[in-house]
């Protein structure tokens, strides 16, 4: 492929804004490791740290309950030098991460899927953002470059997610599957996004060959890929780490059962806090439910744009996973270019963008107030974690109903632009 | 999509109001310019008749103890006749020793404390039997650079396990800069007395700094492991500090009143407890007055009351350090000064007397001070307000560029065909042009193009965050440069803040040949995007610091109002040149060099604090004003000049 100029500029000036960061403010990776915006007991840098040191001493990692994150991470790290010594390779690693993330972005936007699939065809046609601009919009958001400089494992994560849609909607479904299964191995929630995903693969393999192959089987067998995948990766860690059901039970127990209730810009801590021990499994249950049961109510009311279920699913889980951070929010906010054409039928971006710039100035400010200060209290900062997720909330009913817009003026050619009318 | 019912049988009222609602619907000429005016106005006037309020009877609340257990002045406080003979002999020595050093040496400061004084008081606390330890420490800030040494030691309680500590501390030069002779007396008395008590419960620490700036700061740093490279870290420590308190007795008459000074860095106060229970031992058990804020004349009137919060909320909002005691806040530790003022006939044993008592009430504390009030404005010994009645006046006035943000965002997408004013531009002349040709074309394009206008973004955006960024650059220079060039580089800002808007918008105008004219869509965005960052800047900063944000935004309130003006030439180009002006006169500098004027105070004295606060104390009242306040108007005057172009 010929060397796009552009995207060699993009990519090159993210790559220097973030090194230039953290060269001229060398303190700032360590502050935003420490914030609970950034940082949450699943993707923290600080307790990878401490699960590296016990690794690397030949002593499980889990041990202490400090450290929650996939294992195949440590011997990944242990291959990287002395973070305090020498802090620099990681945080290039990290950025090279990010930069391969906006990659994976690009090959998702020049396909086109977002707005011309199997069976729809966006009305908007004309106005798109290309691969490039996608990337800078995901290279230069701020929720991104702070994510990056904490050097918080969701951008794997994130990785994971972005190459499996990059791969299913070039057409590559085993490789789609294969990442899908890595991101759930590193974080268990991204399963969930199994469904949109087959019927992304599904309809593009419908659109590139005239033989159609059979749903169930289809669904089936890319099922036993997935699981295969997460299978190997499972074996695998318990090579590394000897005990199966310990570290079954440090991180994914720990992201089922939600056992750490510190602050984070989620919904999940303060409610679990406040909640009497005996009603405890019960709303888990509920609250995993409740999390799990977009996916099918999204997927069959938006049946054909499986790949903007993918994009909306993004967007609630940064809403209602137990420990959701920013880097959640910024790949919501990475899928959402992709579907420039539906911003025109948006009705409350500013508002829920002013909702989302209000809350992340005012977070640090009434955390600082409540754990500093000393001036305030928990309420204070959970009062803007609910403006945050009234935010994102808006931003994803506003897209999911211009999405919805968009395929009934597909429908009805004739009502194209005639005005919503509340009377 | 669309919703219908009927309207079937309804009173003729509501009937009004649809109709009056249908009628707002269509004039979007009220709806998008002239109403958020009116609703911006409105909310900066009711928020400033909302603090002119806050004196009344009825808004402001008479100050109560809280927390159950200070009990103030319910123990007898033994402090009186022998000791003061111990306080005679203490000044006696020091004294003298101070006047040795100054003959010797031939010291041009007057109050410098000398080598001599400062071993005396070490010997002193040991003889007393406290454990005592030395820091030295150093900071540069602006090219001066500051150096001492404390002293301080400490009484382990009896009755205690060494996890909770109260500071006292005297500092050799009080806030004003005096010598605090009997001050630093008193504490070395205090100390000698307090530690044959058996009652105390928490260490009492007494803390000896050169001065009020900078000692207790490189103290309570290094207390946290906080400090930096210049300042040695202490050999000798205690348990987490309950609160302190600052004697100041600069004089040798006797007193009339205690004057307690409380505002803290970055205008974070100590919990109103602590200054309640000041006043109730002062006042009802000691018999002493207490007064606040300078106002030595207090008769509890609508205009004292008014102007005791006002000199609160002054202090407050700059940010400063008042006293010695102002490091502690930042550490969530509660203290005050206590000052005694006046000519009256308390004397030092009075002083004595009222530390004593609450040192007893601190002793007493079963938790840290938490029960009462963080955020407060006090306007008599005895009254105050708390945030719940008076945040919404500096909400309000945040709010009022919030509204304007998003009716200036409605207006340039809401309703293209009937653009409230279209601006004198390409646009517009085409559409005079053929009315009836114009509108046949925008119904083409309706349909075509499904309505809705798409907003051209990417130059706002890049200039507003652009602009923001660059208040970075007069930030570092104002904190960085030697304080000599303090007065020249304030006069120079004041040149460059008359040129770079008129560059500006020359350049987005016209282009100049290196980016395309802007369109008159862009000039609102600019403006809606400005007004929406300072109005969430100043609201989250009304949590933070109430009293900055209430001034800053006063102080751009007219940013709301100002745009880009139409119409012919000549009137355009009178009216923005005297705008320009008028809004020059409350740029940064100028009003930096306004208050100076005003005050009497040198603009290098000002900057001078002003970045040893930034370096020391770590104050942040420059980023507000760098890069809040600054880009904001700037903006505001980039819209204005504009209109020249």
């Amino acid at each position: 492929m010929a060397v796009d100029r552009r995207m060699v500029g993009v990519f090159g000036v993210a790559f220097v804004l973030r090194l230039l960061l953290i060269c001229l403010f060398p303190s700032l990776p360590d502050l935003l490791t420490g914030r609970v915006e950034v940082s949450t007991p699943v993707n923290s840098f600080k307790r990878l740290q401490e699960g590296l040191y016990l690794y690397t001493r030949n002593v499980s990692p889990y041990d202490g309950g400090v450290f929650h994150q996939a294992p195949l991470l440590l011997p990944l790290f242990s291959l990287l030098p002395d973070i305090h010594s020498n802090p620099i390779p990681t945080a290039i690693f990290y950025f090279l991460v990010d930069l391969v993330n906006a990659y994976a972005l690009v090959q998702i936007s020049e396909s086109g899927q977002s707005i011309q699939s199997r069976l729809h065809s966006a009305v908007r046609k004309h106005i798109q953002w290309d691969g490039v601009s996608v990337a800078a919009w995901f290279l230069f958001n701020p929720f991104t470059i702070a994510t990056c400089l904490a050097r918080s494992t969701s951008v794997f994560t994130t990785s994971g997610i972005l190459f499996a849609v990059s791969n299913a909607v070039s057409g590559n479904s085993v490789n789609a599957m294969l990442a899908l299964g890595f991101a759930s191995y590193l974080s268990l929630y991204p399963a969930l996004l199994f469904i949109p995903l087959v019927l992304v693969c599904y309809d593009q393999r419908l659109q590139s060959s005239k033989k159609s192959p059979k749903a169930v089987g289809y669904v089936l067998q890319h099922a036993a890929i997935l699981a295969a995948s997460v299978v190997g990766l499972l074996a695998l860690s318990y090579l590394i780490t000897g005990n199966f059901w310990e570290f079954m039970s440090a991180t994914y127990g720990f992201h089922l059962l939600v056992p750490d209730l510190t602050p984070n810009v989620g919904l999940w801590w303060y409610f679990f806090i406040e909640m009497f021990d005996s009603f405890r499994e019960f709303f888990i249950g509920v609250f995993w439910l409740h999390l799990a049961s977009y996916v099918g109510g999204l997927t069959a009311r938006l049946r054909r744009q499986p790949l903007f279920v993918i994009a909306s699913l993004l967007g609630v889980f940064a809403i209602f996973k137990p420990y959701p951070s920013i880097s959640d929010a910024s790949l919501y906010f990475a899928m959402l270019p992709l579907y420039r054409h539906l911003f025109p039928l948006m009705r409350y971006t500013f508002f829920a963008i002013s909702a989302i710039l209000y809350s992340s100035l005012l977070g640090p400010a009434f955390y600082h107030l409540w754990i500093y200060a000393g001036s305030g209290n928990a309420n204070f900062f959970y009062a803007i974690t609910l403006v945050w997720s009234l935010g994102l909330s808006i931003l994803l009913a506003d897209s999911i109903f211009s999405a919805l817009r968009d395929e009934w003026e597909q429908d009805h050619p004739e009502e194209q632009g005639t005005e919503v009318k509340q009377v | 999509m669309a919703l219908k019912y009927t309207w079937g049988q309804r009173d003729p009222d509501s009937f009004q109001m649809t109709a009056a609602i249908r009628n707002l619907r269509e004039n979007p000429r009220f709806l998008f310019t002239r109403l958020p005016n009116i609703l911006s106005f409105l909310c900066i006037v009711i928020g400033v008749a909302w603090l002119l309020l806050l004196p009344l009877d009825d808004n402001s609340r008479r100050t109560y103890i809280s927390e159950n257990a200070l009990l103030p002045g319910q123990v007898h406080a033994y402090f009186t006749g022998s000791e003061q003979n111990i306080f005679r002999g203490y000044k006696q020595e020091l004294q003298t020793l101070l006047n040795e050093d100054r003959e010797t040496e031939d010291q041009e400061a007057e109050v410098e404390v000398t080598p001599a004084a400062s071993n005396k008081v070490h010997s002193i606390l040991q003889a007393a039997g406290l454990k005592v330890a030395t820091q030295k420490y150093e900071y540069t800030s602006a090219g001066i650079t500051h150096q001492g040494e404390n002293i301080y030691g400490i009484i382990h309680a009896p009755r205690g396990d060494a996890t909770e500590a109260i500071v006292l501390v005297a500092a050799w030069k009080t806030a004003d800069d005096e010598l605090n002779l009997k001050g630093v007396t008193l504490a070395l008395t205090l100390a000698r007395y307090f530690k044959r008590w058996s009652l105390w419960s928490k260490d009492i620490i007494f803390l000896f700094t050169p001065d009020s700036k900078t000692g207790t700061q490189a103290w309570i740093d290094a207390y946290h492991d906080l400090h930096p490279e210049s300042v040695q870290p202490l050999p000798l420590k205690s348990g987490a500090l309950q609160g302190a308190v600052v004697i100041e007795y600069p004089f040798e008459h006797h007193f009339q009143k205690l004057h307690i000074v409380y505002d803290g860095v970055n205008g974070q106060l100590p919990n109103l407890d602590l200054f309640n229970t000041a006043v109730a031992i002062a006042g009802g058990q000691m018999g002493i007055g207490a007064n606040l804020q300078e106002m030595w004349e207090h008769n509890d009137s609508y205009e004292a009351r008014l102007q005791t919060m006002m000199r609160g909320m002054t202090k407050q909002g700059l940010g400063y350090a008042t006293g010695a005691h102002s490091s502690f806040m930042p550490y969530h530790i509660d203290a005050i000064t206590l000052q005694p003022k006046g000519e009256g006939w308390e004397d030092e044993m009075a002083l004595g007397r009222t530390i004593e008592s609450m040192c007893r009430s601190l002793n007493n504390l079963l938790e840290h001070l938490h029960q009462s009030f963080f955020f407060y404005l006090l306007m008599h010994s005895n009254r105050f307000v708390s945030i719940g009645t008076y945040l919404p006046s500096a909400m309000l006035i945040a709010g009022n560029f919030t509204i304007m943000a998003i009716a200036l965002w409605m207006r340039t997408g809401y309703y293209p065909e009937s653009k409230p004013d279209t601006p004198a531009g390409e646009k517009s002349k085409s559409e005079k042009s053929s009315k009836t040709g114009a509108q046949k074309i925008e119904k083409a394009v309706k349909v075509n193009e499904t309505a809705l206008p798409e907003r051209l973004m990417a130059l706002p955006l890049t200039l507003v965050t652009g602009l923001h960024l660059l208040g970075l650059v007069p930030l570092w220079t104002f904190n960085n440069i030697f304080h000599q060039y303090f007065t020249t580089a304030t006069y120079i800002f004041v040149v460059v803040d008359i040129v770079l808007p008129l560059f500006l918008a020359a350049l987005l105008s016209n282009g100049l040949g290196v980016s395309k004219p802007i369109i008159p869509q862009q000039y609102l965005l600019i403006k809606s995007f400005a007004l929406l960052l300072l109005g969430l800047s100043l609201s989250t900063l009304a949590t933070l610091n109430f009293s900055l944000s209430f001034m800053i935004g006063l102080l751009c309130a007219p940013l709301s109002f100002i745009g880009r003006l139409q119409g012919p030439a000549a009137l355009r180009y009178g009216i923005s040149t005297l705008g320009l002006v008028l809004l020059n006169l409350l740029s940064p500098p100028i009003v930096l060099l306004g208050v100076c004027w005003y005050t009497g105070v040198s603009v290098e004295t000002v900057l001078t604090q002003a970045a040893f606060g930034w370096d020391v104390w770590g104050m942040w009242t420059q980023v507000v004003v760098w890069c809040v306040w600054w880009p904001a108007w700037l903006i505001g005057c980039v819209q204005l000049g504009s209109s020249i172009f």
